[in-house]
């Protein structure tokens, strides 16, 4: 799989698996492509070229010139794979104009077809289990940034969806608010939950990952399990985990 | 100082007449903004569309909507249409499309200017959860941008309503035709069109308050996340 912007290659022959259960965290320098390798894998900047197999279906990105009517076949076809992948993102991206428990209860309406009070009731338990019960009317401009993320981190489990991505989830929150995210990440690790996580908290990353990715200049340059990345020999992975862990 | 008496009862008298004119500035107004709304919301779409061509073509017809005047507009739409073409509107509706393209050129650039302020990530986490374009557009980006682009179509309209004073020309019997015919008979256009002057600031100040008035409302319940 390969992706550039322009004249940009941001990501260069990447080939990655990810096993059902199974917690995988990308780790690398800024720059090195690992947040566009995750919203490749629904689409959100699909790839150039090459394919994402989710469930034994493959996906690849289609685009054409003139057949309008293929482009919109295509994309009338993404929100299913994009369902059945949850994302959480950097800056929380919550909707404003909702209260938290619309923001979670949405997708369930719109892409699970649920009835309104059905969603209401699952998007409830969805916030409960983020410890939100009690903040369900309320607006996102009430809440902490760490709340934000919770509700977010909802959002994205009501739809069930069989894997979850984090995009450096923690990086916008007050340092006191990480470890509360983390251990929601945490709890979903102790479930089972497929996860592929893009972090800057290494010691949380050797802590809960299967299998570590270290990425630089678009490229995947080592993969293996967390003691194994920790006793790289590789000189550039080296010299970022030695800069990370001073 | 020269002398001159005003007569302010010839108001009084034709206020009947003077107040239908007003009803149809109004209606013609609103129309036009109806129209107004339509024409940019689909150029505004057509802007940010996928496709190069539709992005060209629309910015090209809200150039040239912008750059006409709504008097050459409207000599277009009701004489030339007819004569060329024997497409026949009503006066009426020649004032309003008329102000409708004028005002939705305007509009399609306030659509592009409010949905291009919603930040990236709001589309980005709408369709993370499976939603399509178009519920995206309409669920998410829309709600947020009508807010920013609120304040500004209220000054659209307000230009519109006072746009709306040119259809006279073409025998719409708006305010302002009603006060130029009884100004003809009583000799009084002093009166008579500072009577309508007085009447466009208060309308333009009702307007005011109330798009004041529903941003406050809105405000208070869409935020900032």
């Amino acid at each position: 799989m390969s992706k550039s912007f322009g004249e940009l290659h941001v990501l260069k022959d990447i080939n990655l698996s990810v096993a059902k259960g199974e917690v995988v965290c990308i780790i690398g320098p800024s720059g090195s492509g690992k947040s566009t390798l995750l919203r490749c894998i629904n689409f959100i900047s699909p790839p150039d070229s090459g394919e994402i197999i989710f469930d034994k279906v493959s996906w690849r990105y289609f685009r054409s010139k003139f057949n309008v009517l293929a482009n919109y076949r295509y994309e009338k076809k993404l929100p299913a794979l994009r369902a059945e992948i949850g994302m959480v993102f950097q800056h929380f991206n919550v909707f404003p104009h909702m209260t938290t428990l619309e923001n979670v209860s949405l997708g369930l309406q719109k892409v699970r077809k649920l009835k309104k009070d059905k969603a209401k009731e699952v998007a409830a338990q969805s916030l409960e289990q983020v410890g939100l019960s009690d903040k369900l009317a309320a607006y996102p401009d009430q809440l902490s940034g760490g709340q934000k993320q919770r509700v977010a981190i909802a959002r994205a489990l009501a739809l069930n969806p069989k894997v979850m991505l984090f995009d450096e989830v923690t990086s916008a929150l007050d340092p006191e608010l990480v470890s509360g995210i983390l251990d929601e990440i945490r709890r979903l690790v102790r479930e089972g939950m497929t996860m592929i996580i893009v972090t800057h908290e290494m010691k949380f990353a050797f802590q809960v990952a299967h299998r570590i990715v270290f990425m630089d200049q678009g490229k995947i340059v080592q993969v293996g399990t967390p003691e194994e990345i920790r006793n790289t020999q590789e000189p550039r992975a080296k010299a970022f985990l030695s800069s990370i862990l001073e | 100082m020269g002398k001159y008496d005003f007569s302010w009862r010839i108001i009084q008298e034709h206020l009947p007449d003077l107040i239908k004119g007003l009803i149809i500035t109004l209606q013609i107004s609103v129309a036009g903004m109806a129209f107004a709304l339509l024409f940019g919301l689909f150029f505004a779409v057509l802007r940010f569309s996928q496709y190069r061509i539709l992005n060209i073509i629309s910015n090209a017809i809200v150039q040239v909507g912008r750059s006409l005047p709504l008097f050459v507009l409207l000599f277009w739409i009701y004489y030339g249409l007819s004569l060329k073409f024997k497409i026949n509107f009503s006066d009426f509706q020649a004032g309003a499309i008329a102000l409708g393209i004028t005002g939705g050129a305007y509009m399609a650039e306030v659509f592009r200017g409010g949905i291009k302020a919603i930040d990236q990530g709001q589309s980005d986490a709408a369709f993370a959860i499976g939603l399509n374009r178009m519920q995206t557009s309409r669920l998410i980006v829309l709600p947020q941008a009508i807010r920013i682009i609120l304040p500004q179509t209220v000054n659209i309209y307000v230009g519109l309503l006072k746009g709306a004073t040119i259809v006279s020309v073409i025998g719409v019997s708006d305010m302002i035709y009603v006060a130029q015919y009884v100004s003809l008979e009583t000799f009084r256009p002093f009166e008579l069109y500072s009577f309508a002057g007085v009447v466009f600031i208060a309308l333009t100040l009702s307007v005011a308050s109330f798009a004041w008035l529903l941003e406050r409302q809105l405000s208070g319940k869409s935020r900032r996340g």
